[in-house]
């Protein structure tokens, strides 16, 4: 997904190291730490979950494809075919891109045909891939 | 001295024809789409407190400025916004396109993202908020000053138009594929909400965390008009309902008010009706609008050079929240 973390962490280097003029200084420097911190919150959850997420999304779409090419086409599941040459993030996301625009197109030929049970079970996975990608914000109190 | 105080130094010495100092010029959080700084501008004696608004290098959205202005000018007067002062659409003496508007002091705006901002003064505040938003919608338009950048769409359009433009955005910034949001894209499009009841202004932004309060329970200024526009008025609805700016707090809209007591008070301020096929397709569009809005933020970020932390959340988290919402709102759709 984009931003990638390494952009993220090397971002937050540089948008504290390069000085900015005189009024970008007081209030809109002590916020922009507090982004700056924040994105490392967030970064340590993707640290944490985001290679679990990746794999289990990448493993989930392959399979809805390969079920699927038996009725909507071959094409499918030569794209199921897609795995990832290692565990980094890079390699994950480069898999994953290829399985969505798969998916991608799975979805719209199912709905082109009217397959409700299938529209749904995209749409159930739709869900659990945006839960397991979640970033969780802290109830942080207004100041 | 820095460039940009010596820019409207010039700027001002010349707009109003008197020598002009700049002082207390800062930069103010936030803003992703233009920055903004407040200033104080001296004239002979007399101090004027500012805001400018100018255009960044990358920004957020790529929004019309004069549009953003003219919305100012016109909604100046029939809800509380800064008086808009002067547009520069050339940029000039401060090198990028900006305008000037009034200071209003005295207020806060707070995160969206923060816990329980409104304390004893939410039920006041989500009173004027919808109140504000409905008179928005009965607003005439016709011969004001936002009509000199824009036409009004017919109200079969709106829609369309509405769809059109946010998918396009996704379609030229996307740099990750998100079968989410291109699912619910097609189900936008074939499934059109009823035309709108009448053609308004729509805010485009109209939200916690675009508001000024007085801390004591008055709301001092709507902000924020960048995306402004004519349209169906139930957009800034859908809008301002959607979950991500809930402050935690799923039984409020804007951790303000219940949804259904925000609907009566902008019916009956509006003279319109909140039909639920209506207001059930703008949400899940506007859920689709916040997730072009993200994509478009993580483009930036990237041809920024990864140094603007306010986009890095924006096309993160925020987008990871949008692809939350936007599935449970598809899960909840009978038809295909």
């Amino acid at each position: 997904m984009t931003p990638a973390l390494p952009d993220i962490l090397r971002g937050n280097f540089l948008c504290l190291a390069i000085p900015g003029p005189p009024e970008q200084q007081g209030e809109f420097m002590a916020t922009r730490v507090g982004v700056v911190a924040l994105l490392s919150l967030l970064a340590a959850q993707e640290v944490e979950r985001g290679t679990t997420a990746r794999v289990w999304e990448n493993d989930a779409i392959a399979a809805v494809l390969a079920e699927a090419a038996e009725v909507y086409g071959v094409q499918y599941a030569e794209v199921a075919q897609t795995t990832a040459k290692d565990l980094s993030l890079e390699a994950l996301d480069r898999a994953n891109a290829a399985l969505r625009r798969g998916l991608i197109a799975l979805h719209e030929a199912v709905e082109n045909a009217g397959d409700l049970p299938r529209h749904q079970a995209i749409v159930g996975l739709y869900g659990q891939m945006a839960d397991n990608r979640r970033l969780d914000l802290p109830p942080l109190p207004a100041r | 001295m820095s460039d940009l105080k010596a820019g409207l130094e010039a700027y001002l010495t010349e707009l109003w024809g008197a020598p002009t100092a700049v002082t207390n010029l800062s930069r103010i959080p936030g803003g992703a789409s233009r920055e903004t700084y407040r200033l104080d501008a001296d004239t002979g004696g007399v101090t004027r407190g500012m805001i400018l608004r100018r255009d960044p290098p990358g920004s957020l959205i790529d929004t019309d400025r004069r549009l953003e202005f003219l919305a100012y000018r016109t909604v100046h007067g029939h809800a509380p916004v800064p008086q808009a002062i002067a547009l520069e659409e050339g940029g000039g003496a401060l090198e990028r396109p900006f305008f000037l508007m009034e200071r209003i002091d005295g207020g806060t705006v707070p995160s969206p993202f923060v816990f329980d901002p409104y304390g004893e003064h939410a039920q006041a505040l989500g009173e004027q908020f919808f109140t504000i938003l409905g008179k928005l919608a009965a607003l005439d338009h016709e011969g004001t000053p936002i009509r000199e950048a824009t036409q009004a769409p017919a109200p079969e359009d709106c829609w369309r138009i509405a769809l059109d433009h946010w998918s396009a955005v996704i379609e030229a910034d996307e740099q990750h594929p998100q079968p989410v949001v291109r699912a619910a894209i097609r189900w936008l499009y074939r499934h059109p909400p009823p035309p709108a009841q009448r053609i308004s202004i729509v805010h485009g932004d109209y939200r916690t965390g675009n508001f000024m309060h007085d801390g004591a329970g008055k709301i001092l200024a709507i902000l924020d008009w960048e995306m402004a526009h004519l349209g169906d008025p139930i957009e800034d609805l859908g809008w301002a309902f959607d979950p991500l700016w809930n402050h935690f707090d799923e039984a409020k809209v804007g951790g303000l008010i219940p949804q259904a007591e925000a609907i009566a008070i902008w019916e009956a301020t509006s003279g319109l009706k909140v039909d639920p096929a209506s207001l059930a397709w703008w949400s899940l569009f506007n859920a689709v609008k916040g997730q072009a809005i993200w994509t478009s933020a993580a483009r930036e970020y990237r041809d920024g050079g990864f140094t603007d932390p306010i986009l890095a959340v924006s096309g993160w988290y925020t987008a990871r929240r949008h692809d939350l919402i936007l599935a449970s709102r598809l899960a909840a759709l009978e038809a295909i």
